[in-house]
């Protein structure tokens, strides 16, 4: 059974690719085409999603060997990156369920998005972000988890810049991808360290292997991937990022980061137990973020007026609770928080664009009033963090990249010379013209391979003077200069058999042949 | 007769069906040709299933002798040297045929040629015998004067003239060390490959460094090495698009493959020319590049580029070490696919516009996004980008080079030299990309207002040409992602020829 799961993360990859090349090479396309865009989409995910269930029954019966390998990546000296899969346990329950979210999800979508622009490139997306959600958790290695964990980021990057026309959406998705960068460097940070001091990146191992390590090196792998999930989970200091994230123009996709995606910090710090029991100071750490993150986001989610904030806010403030729960030793009821949260709160993100329409009667009655006033209005600012985290981190960011982009104009571009820009734009009528009746008057090759800067001055100066030894030497000199001088040798030979053939040197030449002979 | 023969003569025999087709049947003869050209292909692919890659051996040997007094024979064989090579030349000529639906011209005669002319390339890289090998070179020579000279462009004849005067100057250097060279051939006074090898090592060293100068005329004539390139910036920019797919993507290949194996032949000459070699290479890099950075027309670019990119492989080549040796392979191949999508879709790209300067076009992707997607990847291989299967040889020619240099004390001269022509070749692929897909859509050049409205239309890929883009260039990524078939398919041969050349020269 372990086989199987290959193709769990597989199908949906497979079908990411057939709505990518289908869509870019035009077979499916329009209103036409949403039918077809749709079932390649449910169909992978609903094989997935009962391939993981089979790959889970197999698991409950006992049948897995717990681990399957396919090949090898990468293999170069003593690193080794298998393509590694776990097939028990923990991961095969957070993938059947995963799963089955994932599929209940993308159903959802087929009628939400219906006549929607860009309706195949959400599924594009959508199919690409399950495949790399179900690698994320079933992956036997780090780097295969990261290779789920980028993508997984990136799409969610992808789904809340959907609407890309809108300043809005785009800001706030580079922002939420920038602040999971930071995640993603803690992340890799810990592959290195986990190669570094244990000689593998394997999870079985790294957790086997967790006894030996000294607390140091435990804390600060521990650390490592405690600021990954942090940043995954948007736990404090990166919780604003989730707030933002709801740009995402559907419930759907909120919900595929929302309630799918986040679960993945929780997911890590579950499946490095071992190596978190090693080092006592990450375990405090991780609840105390946990309880700060719970507190915060219950004293925001108190003000918050909209389904969507509101449910975030719950969200992380859930999910607090479970890194309070993993940071305390309960293990197991983390575990059980995650299952049970992720299916509560995907329900909730899906009903909550008709929970308008269902309840009709809305009592505008909010919780608030018996809370202090410089509480009030904190959690309506949200404690200020965003703006902190702009003025700590974004503006001395800004003002070195000012002065870097001085020294880069002043000193940098007259050294190396700046980039040609590639639209040369039109700025006069006379230019216009001059295009329209393809003229082009400035446009030998001279003009055309300018650069700027000393590194382009000298570059274009090469090129001008090797210009001017292939023209003259190799294609010229070769090429015409020689065959005109055959052609000139071949005149003087003609000549010469000319003159050779006058009577007079003819009976000149017979004479000297019989004074010759005789 | 063994499969390499039912291979060799498979284009042969299409060349002589078409012949006796009626030249109006026009799709009974494009039928026919790109049936031979897919035959020879698959036939290729099943002889590479039957290849058994850990055996440095000479496979699927073929013996007849020819003329015994002469000792010359009809030898056919593969080794890992030749084996990509073959796949290459199918699979680019069926690729050429796939893009040649839009010659009208004389089409019988057409593909004729071509099917003649990979009939002469797999000869080239299955002859296991110097005088074999020279019949097939000589070969591809006429039914490229008449492809270039009937079908090209402008200047066409000037052209095929210049190219096949200057190979066959070159090819009577070869002549000559061959002729030299089997003069000390006296048990056998035969001319196999082999024996020559054997024959080789009894010459004084003198004569070995000029027969050694011959063979890098006659082969650096084709490859081109850096002075004797003059006649392919123009033979390329008039060849018709397939038959510039051809010429670069394998004929420039026979070159070097000749070279590699007249290296192994006289390693100790090769030795004491050495320095010269990484030279010329390394000069013909940069070259090749800065003069491709200042072609505004496309083709005269990509060939341009091709100087640079077989400098690569010259550099490799004379590294004389294992991993140099196997970049510059690999090189070949790499160049192979690269050179032949972007001619490909260069043409395309041509007889939708009929102008090739670079400055006429801007934002192509808003009407030909596949042609974008394809010519994108292609140009970002040709710079090296890890990822693609330029990548790859590239990296292990520099780690040759520096090997073989840092002997010498001079690793960093190696080091600098490529790191520049790497540099250049970035500039232009990357303007390349600028030009032609970026910036904004109006107002635009005449030669694109042909819609009835004067609006923009530009037909984007068609599914045959897809098909031909699409799998060079899913080549190109994919052995740049998972290099290790490619590398397997040679390692054998080049590790026995390194112990060859090691035990040598020491």
């Amino acid at each position: 059974m372990d086989a199987l799961v290959i193709l769990i993360p597989l199908m949906p990859l497979v079908a990411a690719m057939v709505i990518g090349l289908g869509h870019l090479f035009g077979a499916i396309d329009g209103e036409a085409g949403e039918s077809l865009s749709a079932d390649i989409a449910s169909w992978a995910i609903s094989m997935s999603c009962l391939l993981s269930l089979a790959l889970l029954g197999a698991d409950f019966l006992g049948k897995n060997a717990g681990s399957y390998m396919i090949g090898h990546w990468l293999n170069s000296d003593t690193l080794d990156i298998p393509f590694s899969f776990i097939t028990s346990g923990f991961n095969v329950h957070l993938a059947a369920l995963f799963s089955v979210l994932l599929a209940i999800i993308i159903r959802f979508s087929i009628n939400y998005m219906h006549r929607e622009a860009g309706y195949h490139r959400f599924f594009f997306i959508l199919s690409l972000f399950s495949s790399a959600m179900l690698l994320l958790v079933l992956s036997g290695n780090v780097v295969l988890t990261f290779v789920g964990w980028e993508v997984a980021g990136l799409c969610s990057y992808f789904l809340i810049a959907y609407a890309y026309d809108r300043p809005v959406a785009v800001l706030n998705a580079t922002r939420v991808f920038v602040t999971n960068r930071i995640g993603d460097a803690g992340l890799m940070l810990g592959a290195g360290f986990s190669f570094a001091w244990v000689g593998s990146v394997n999870w079985n191992t790294i957790n086997a292997a967790a006894a030996q390590l000294t607390s140091g090196e435990a804390t600060s792998l521990a650390l490592c991937f405690a600021v990954a999930a942090f940043a995954k989970s948007a736990q404090l200091p990166f919780t604003p990022w989730l707030a933002r994230a709801m740009e995402g123009p559907t419930p759907s996709s909120a919900v595929f980061y929302g309630a799918v995606m986040v679960h993945a910090g929780v997911f890590l710090v579950i499946l490095l137990r071992p190596i978190f029991e090693q080092a006592p100071l990450a375990m405090a750490l991780v609840a105390l973020v946990g309880l700060l993150t719970a507190v915060y986001s219950f004293v925001i989610g108190l003000t918050q007026t909209d389904v969507k904030s509101s449910l975030i806010f719950a969200t992380s403030g859930q999910l607090g609770l479970m890194y309070l729960e993993c940071g305390l030793g309960f293990w197991q009821l983390a575990g059980w928080h995650l299952c049970a949260h992720a299916a509560v709160r995907s329900y909730q993100f899906l009903t909550a664009p008709s929970l308008m329409h269902n309840e009709r009667c809305l009592n505008s009655e909010f919780p608030t009033r018996n809370i202090p006033a410089w509480l009030y209005v904190a959690s309506l600012q949200r404690f200020w963090l965003d703006p902190i985290v702009d003025w700590a981190l974004v503006k001395p960011v800004r003002g070195l990249a000012h002065d870097l982009s001085y020294f880069d104009d002043h000193v940098i571009d007259c050294m190396m010379g700046a980039p040609a820009p590639a639209i040369r734009a039109i700025s006069s009528l006379a230019q216009l013209e001059e295009q329209r009746i393809g003229a082009q008057l400035d446009n030998d090759s001279d003009q055309f391979a300018q650069g700027s800067g000393l590194a382009g001055k000298i570059t274009q100066w090469m090129a001008a003077i090797l210009h001017w030894f292939e023209e003259r030497f190799v294609l010229r000199g070769i090429g015409k200069d020689a065959i005109n001088y055959g052609r000139d040798l071949g005149h003087i030979a003609n000549k010469f058999e000319q003159a050779v053939l006058r009577p007079r040197y003819l009976v000149l030449f017979v004479l000297i042949t019989l004074l010759v002979a005789f | 007769m063994g499969i390499l023969s039912i291979l060799l003569w498979t284009p042969a025999v299409g060349a002589l069906l078409l012949a006796s087709v009626p030249g109006k049947n026009i799709r009974l003869i494009r039928y026919i040709a790109n049936l031979f050209a897919a035959i020879a292909f698959l036939l290729v692919c099943w002889l590479l299933s039957n290849y058994n890659a850990h055996d440095a051996e000479l496979q699927f040997n073929e013996y007849f002798p020819l003329n015994p007094r002469l000792g010359s024979a009809y030898a056919l064989g593969v080794d890992g040297l030749s084996m990509p090579m073959l796949v290459l030349a199918t699979l680019l000529t069926a690729m050429a045929l796939l893009a040649s639906f839009t010659v009208s011209s004389s089409v019988k005669g057409y593909h004729v040629c071509i099917l003649l002319l990979e009939f002469g390339m797999l000869g080239v890289f299955l002859a296991q015998d110097w005088a074999l090998f020279y019949i097939f070179w000589e070969v591809t020579l006429i039914p490229l004067f008449f492809l270039i000279g009937r079908w090209g462009g402008k200047r066409r004849h000037t052209a095929s003239l210049n190219f096949v005067l200057y190979t066959m100057g070159g090819s009577v250097f070869m002549l000559i060390s061959l002729l030299a060279i089997s003069q000390y051939d006296l048990e056998h006074g035969g001319s196999l490959m082999s024996s020559m090898h054997q024959a080789a090592q009894d010459m004084p060293r003198f004569e070995q460094v000029l027969v050694l100068l011959g063979f890098v005329i006659g082969f650096g004539v084709k490859m081109p090495i850096f002075p004797l390139h003059g006649w392919l910036p123009l033979a390329h920019v008039e060849a018709p698009s397939p038959v510039s797919i051809l010429l670069s993507g394998i004929l420039l290949k026979m070159g070097a493959y000749g070279l590699i194996r007249a290296v192994v032949m006289l390693p100790e000459a090769a030795k004491l020319l050495q320095p010269y070699l990484i030279f010329l290479g390394l000069f013909g890099m940069l070259y090749g590049g800065l003069l491709a950075w200042r072609q505004s027309d496309l083709k005269a670019m990509i060939a341009y580029s091709s100087i640079s990119h077989m400098g690569i492989v010259l550099l490799g080549i004379a590294t004389l070490n294992e991993i140099g040796i196997t970049g510059a392979v690999l090189q070949m191949s790499a160049h192979g696919l690269i050179a032949g999508a972007l001619f490909l879709l260069v043409g395309l790209l041509y007889e939708r516009t009929h102008t090739r300067n670079i400055q006429d076009y801007r934002s192509l992707i808003q009407v030909m996004p596949r042609f974008t997607l394809f010519m994108t990847l292609t140009l970002l291989a040709a710079m090296g980008l890890p990822g693609s299967v330029g990548f790859i040889a590239e990296l292990h020619t520099l780690i040759g080079g520096f090997s073989a240099f840092a002997s010498l004390g001079l690793g960093l001269v190696v080091m600098v030299f490529f790191s520049v022509s790497m540099l250049i070749g970035a500039a232009y692929a990357i303007r390349t990309i600028s030009l032609l897909f970026t910036g904004p859509k109006s107002p635009l050049p005449p030669l694109f207002q042909k819609g009835a409205r004067g609006d923009f239309q530009l037909e984007d890929l068609k599914t045959p040409e897809l098909l031909a883009a699409g799998i060079l260039v899913a080549g190109i990524v994919l052995f740049g992602l998972v290099p290790a078939p490619l590398l397997a398919l040679s390692s054998a041969t080049i590790s026995q020829m390194n112990t060859v050349i090691s035990q040598r020269i020491l």
